[in-house]
């Protein structure tokens, strides 16, 4: 995705301040990882939209190599505070890498480095692809009707890609065991979370001890996304240019993944839509068993859609904390918090569908 | 004792400033964020007008439900939330559906303050 034209700016003076420094570190290892003889940083943008990972637009003009000319870039790295369950960046590129390989639509990984001097924290760098993820937009916007069921068939498709990625894989060792991440052990996550939490939560401790009653045979493990939904996801106009945020990705039971992107907290502003916000689950169920030429199973994935709706409670829960505990001042993470009670209702809605009358 | 406007009415004024007068002044990129003030403040009227009785009406029926040997809201809570981890409910029908009736309750009161739109947009009112 490489563009034309010529740098927008001077160049910088190196070493007058610490932008200045931290541009010129980037510049040389953009240099050195592209095998370029020079490279020249244009723009240094931060993005919208990574709740728990920073990301920055990077124009970069390279001179020399593979790479030459001018190059519209994405630079990950950690947010101040984070979530503990989310990979580091330079594993997160090597799932990037795998993910790219298997043939699913990602951004081209490019180079990570894990040098504090650079950006003051692990990074990686990939393409910057074209298009919105903003999910409230996708699931709104009456011009993507026609073509959302095609995009869920797609989105299906993609998924299973993913899904071909299986262990064991050395440039995946880093990965948890598949038995050290089923349901029994998220189950027990969810519950040392809130025993350590401040504020008792009985809906959440209901639905986790159906889970514990519940929990399907094993399966084969595959890899796992752990955040394939509507808002990771790029569209430009009617094309999916890219599944974005691979920070939660392990080894699970394929369901899981079908389970989020179904469930409720992820429909946005189309509750009545099932897939996504987008879809009923029909072309998107088609579209995976045809690339996988497995079946989904729906028992399974009712499971995992309830497990969805505590995870989605447990992470927003986490997020408050975020501003709570870890004391980042951010309106939106402390507002999250109270979306919990929304996944709540959901988990009661899924497990009680009869309770409402005596209920409300 | 306080003066007027209430809290709730100065936070709803407030926020239709911010809405409908400062919104337009401010640049694209300050619009999320002042959605985000506008919403903390729906959430913190809300709160205020519906006051604390609905937790003392849920408080209450824990009591009847869990029993004596628990004190305040926290307390409460956190002995239902244990009872249900250990499944203390599901041998008679009668106690396990007075406990879902709470649950149904209790997030029904949250999410009138925290957020009425998603309570509607699942059919109830």
């Amino acid at each position: 995705m490489a563009g034309t034209g010529s740098p927008r700016s001077e160049p910088r003076v190196a070493g007058t301040t610490g932008e200045d420094r931290r541009l010129e570190a980037l510049a040389r290892f953009l240099a050195e990882a592209s095998g370029a003889a020079r490279v020249e940083i244009t723009g240094l943008t931060p993005l919208r939209g990574g709740a728990i990972q920073e990301n920055w637009a990077v124009d970069a003009y390279i001179s020399g190599g593979a790479f030459a000319g001018e190059q519209r870039l994405v630079l990950r790295t950690a947010a101040p505070t984070g979530v503990a369950a989310s990979l580091g960046r330079i594993e997160e590129f090597a799932v990037l890498e795998a993910a790219f390989a298997a043939g699913v639509t990602v951004p081209e990984p490019l180079w990570a480095s894990d040098n504090l001097e650079i950006m003051g924290k692990p990074f990686f760098t990939m393409r910057r692809v074209e298009g919105t993820a903003a999910a409230h937009r996708i699931t709104r916007d009456p011009a993507l009707d026609p073509a959302l069921p095609m995009i869920a068939g797609r989105l299906g498709r993609e998924l299973a890609r993913i899904h071909t990625i299986r262990p064991p894989r050395a440039d995946l060792a880093f990965l948890a065991p598949h038995e050290k991440v089923g349901p029994a052990h998220q189950i027990a996550g969810f519950r040392a979370y809130l025993d350590g939490h401040p504020t008792p939560r009985p809906v959440l401790e209901w639905g986790i001890r159906w889970l514990e009653t519940h929990i399907p045979p094993p399966t084969d493990p595959v890899l796992c996304h752990h955040d394939f939904r509507t808002g990771n996801y790029m569209l430009d106009g009617i094309a999916l240019t890219g599944i974005l945020d691979w920070e939660f990705s392990g080894w699970g039971d394929p369901h899981e993944d079908i389970g989020w992107f179904c469930s409720k907290g992820w429909r946005f502003a189309r509750l009545d839509r099932e897939a996504g916000g987008i879809a009923d689950r029909a072309p998107f169920y088609y579209g995976y068993e045809k690339e996988s030429g497995r079946p989904v199973d729906p028992r399974r994935v009712f499971f995992w859609e309830v497990l969805a709706s505590i995870r989605w409670a447990v992470i927003a829960l986490q997020q408050s904390d975020r501003y709570m505990i870890g004391g980042e001042r951010n309106l939106d993470l402390a507002l999250t918090g109270r979306r919990a009670s929304e996944c709540e209702l959901e988990i009661l809605m899924l497990l009680d569908p009869g309770g409402v009358a005596s209920g409300a | 004792m306080r003066d007027l406007p209430t809290g709730p009415a100065l936070l709803a004024l407030a926020r239709d400033v911010l809405l409908n007068e400062l919104m337009p002044l401010l640049p694209p990129m300050a619009h999320l964020e002042a959605r985000l003030v506008a919403n903390s403040m729906a959430i913190a009227e809300r709160e205020a007008i519906s006051g604390a009785a609905p937790a003392q009406g849920i408080l209450h029926e824990l009591e009847e439900l869990c029993g004596e040997g628990s004190e305040g809201e926290q307390g409460f809570l956190g002995r239902f939330a244990r009872d249900l981890r250990a499944g203390a409910f599901e041998e008679g029908e009668p106690r396990e559906r007075h406990a879902r009736e709470i649950l149904w309750r209790l997030t029904i009161a949250k999410l009138r303050d925290a957020n009425p739109r998603f309570l509607n947009a699942n059919g109830f009112s």
